[in-house]
């Protein structure tokens, strides 16, 4: 058999249903055999949304999403969206074409480095310069990208690998990686250290969300009487209307698990890097606390906080591990109350009736009007902390977004491969008008493809978080912030044949996304809001809470 | 510090973009084939024993690379290659004595590493 039928074979054996990408001239012969098999392409308007569609449809399905771009200025293209799989540890196939290994490194036409290109921005890359080893070499990017820590693995194919003959033995051939390494030596040290705490703390990462265990780390939050805090990347893998889940940290985090994580003895912190955005200043960051950390990678253990144990596995293996050592807990519940009941004094009132509409009165009527299993993805900024801040996440609810790399543009494409991947979810991005219009194109795909997700466009005529921080920061000297013109949103999405609302007033908002919900074609909720509105609180970047900007919060217990 | 790698293309690129993008300076870089068919040895040579083991487990964590380990060197070896009249010559030892060999045969032209292992 012929290469190009052996890769589609191959992911057919990897029951890929569904491709994101786009074809060019090295691409031919494979497309050519894509065309003959039952796995459904999709074609968007940008490589770099082939790969964000992916990287959706593998954070909501869990399983490997592929993307394929031509050589060149495809592989170029690409590279975003594989950077923003690689941050957040989602497992994306990312195929590239390239000129024939004959001509590799002459600068045939439609040459790039691709494997350079992608090397720092994947969990692994291959160049396959020798036919017999393309097999063996698609199965083991399949197998890297979902063993242990999960990411994308990229594959550079010379066109001539599609033309040239691929044996059975070879097609046959299995393949085998070492296992990812285990380490719970410290597991009685953490245990032991979890027990004599008074004021213990779990804060979960992504890690939790990939590995879905979250039930077990409620369970474990129960065990130990200590709250939770989740990261951005953890959002919803955690039920948000549980009185021990204390939401979002971070620079925009909620106070509550600010300050949770400032006062806690000891933190069990799963499955999260301690990126910048979450600790602050890394030298003040839990100076007064035992960090146990638990991690599949152990390379994150000690790189940014030194913890006191380390442990190394899957978030649901280990605290599986925890709870069957722990003794119920008898120390006073002190800590657990007070925290429960800060968490509520916690939960303000923004339901915000004024007009120009208020971002977080959206976000409320997004929070009420979503069913319990709604998905919703976010671009960068300003949408997105108000998202992270205000939206309530529980039940089958999901929160995607890009939290490593903040690729704006990433939302609204990463929708359409979530709803792809769960058809019977709605799927709302909460978007930004510099991001949208980063990637409004996929208004084609969606309706070209009958993908029916709603954009909720939080319209303000600026890129929005550069300007707060302009605004905080560099006393309101404004540049390249205000869009001179912004398009009409809803002409743009009506001219790709998706439906579109204009909404001015806060008392429409509601009635607007219960139209949202039950549109079946695309749909753009095109939100204007106060342009004025900052979002607040926030912990300047490299400063501690005690510098926090408050704003509306109204945050009555302590700072530190 | 020691790796045992895949003798493939593109694995010292991804072996020094580690080095890279943590800002280590690589003293020496020692690489070869070794005793063991389709593998390679890499020793590399690195002041700093905190930014090695920094480094250490993001390397182990590369697929093309079986074993990384730190070996402490106290003593500094060299190695010079010296082209005289009586023909070529290699000298390894302490930086001390290949410095002194070099400088007393006074050859025509020569290489000398440092901090070599
Ligand atoms: C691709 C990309 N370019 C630039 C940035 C830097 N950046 C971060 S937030 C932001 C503004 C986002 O504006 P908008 O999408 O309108 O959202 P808002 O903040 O107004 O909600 C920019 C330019 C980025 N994160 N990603």
């Amino acid at each position: 058999m012929k290469g190009a039928r052996a890769v589609v074979e191959l992911l057919r054996q990897q029951n890929v249903d569904i491709m994101f990408g786009i074809p060019g001239g090295v691409l031919l012969s494979f497309y050519n055999e894509l065309e003959q098999s039952d796995i459904r392409h999709i074609l968007p308007r940008h490589e770099q949304c082939a790969g964000h569609m992916a990287d959706g449809y593998a954070r909501v399905s869990k399983k490997p999403g592929v993307c394929i771009a031509t050589s060149g200025p495809g592989a170029t293209n690409l590279v975003t969206g594989v950077a923003t799989a690689f941050m957040d540890s989602s497992p994306v196939i990312a195929l590239t074409g390239q000129v024939a290994t004959g001509v590799l490194g002459n600068d045939a036409f439609q040459e790039a480095d691709a494997f350079s290109l992608m090397m720092p921005v994947t969990k692994h890359n291959f160049r396959i310069t020798d036919p017999k080893l393309l097999p063996e070499t698609i199965r083991k990017a399949f197998l890297i990208a979902t063993t242990g820590r999960y990411g994308p693995v990229h594959v550079d194919i010379p066109v001539d690998m599609f033309t040239s003959d691929i044996s059975d033995e070879e097609m046959a051939k299995e393949v085998k990686i070492p296992k990812p390494k285990k380490n719970l030596s410290g597991l009685l040290d953490a245990i032991k250290l979890l027990e004599k705490a008074e004021r213990p703390t779990i804060m979960v990462g992504g890690g939790v969300a990939w590995s879905r265990a979250g039930p077990e780390i409620m369970r474990l939050a129960e065990l130990l009487m200590a709250p939770v805090v989740t990261t951005l990347m953890a959002k919803g893998s955690v039920p948000e209307n549980h009185p021990l889940v204390l939401g979002v940290c971070g620079m925009h985090g909620r106070q509550v698990a600010n300050y949770a994580l400032n006062n806690c003895d000891v933190l069990l912190a799963i499955g999260t890097r301690f990126s910048d955005r979450v600790t602050g200043k890394l030298s003040e960051f839990g100076t007064k606390t035992k960090v146990v950390h638990v991690d599949i990678d152990s390379s994150e253990i000690g790189k940014n906080v030194k913890g006191r144990v380390g442990l190394v596995g899957d978030a649901w293996t280990v605290v599986n591990a925890l709870i069957a050592g722990l003794q119920r807990r008898t120390k006073s519940a002190t800590w657990r109350d007070r925290m429960m009941e800060l968490n509520r004094e916690c939960s303000c009132d923004y339901d915000l009736r004024s007009d120009p509409i208020k971002p977080q009165k959206v976000i409320f009527e997004l929070s009420k009007n979503l069913p319990d299993d709604a998905i919703v993805t976010t671009e960068v900024g300003q949408n997105q902390m108000w998202a992270a801040h205000f939206y309530k996440c529980y039940g089958k609810r999901m929160f995607i977004t890009s939290g490593g790399l903040g690729t704006m543009g990433f939302g609204f494409p990463a929708a359409l491969g979530a709803k792809l991947a769960r058809p019977e979810s709605v799927v709302a991005d909460i978007a930004g008008d510099g991001s949208l219009q980063m990637v409004s194109h996929e208004f084609a795909t969606a309706v070209e493809n009958d993908i029916p997700v709603i954009v909720c466009l939080l319209n303000n005529g600026w890129l929005g978080m550069v300007k707060q921080w302009q605004k905080l920061f560099y006393e309101s000297r404004y540049i390249a912030t205000k869009f001179g013109g912004t398009p009409d949103f809803v002409k743009l999405a009506e001219a790709y044949g998706a439906d579109a609302i204009k909404v001015e007033r806060h008392s429409e908002v509601a009635e607007a996304i219960k139209r949202g919900v039950k549109s079946d074609v695309p749909i753009l909720l095109d939100f204007v809001i106060d342009p004025e509105e900052d979002v607040l609180p926030m912990t300047p970047p490299g400063k501690t809470s005690a510098d926090c900007i408050r704003g509306r919060c109204q945050w009555k217990g302590e700072v530190v | 510090m020691m790796l045992l790698v895949y003798d493939q293309p593109g694995v010292m690129q991804r072996v020094m973009g580690e080095f890279n993008r943590k800002r280590i300076n690589v003293e020496t870089i020692v690489v070869g084939k070794c005793e063991m068919p389709e593998r390679a040895r890499i020793v590399l040579a690195i002041e700093d024993r905190e930014k090695a083991l920094g480094v250490l487990e993001h390397l182990r964590a590369l697929h093309e690379v079986i074993e990384a380990d730190l070996v402490d060197h106290s003593r500094h070896e060299a190695y010079a290659l010296i082209q005289s009249k009586e023909g070529l010559c290699r000298v390894t030892g302490s930086v001390e004595e290949v410095d002194s060999i070099v400088t007393k045969s006074k050859p025509e032209k020569y290489v000398q590493t440092m901090n070599a292992i």
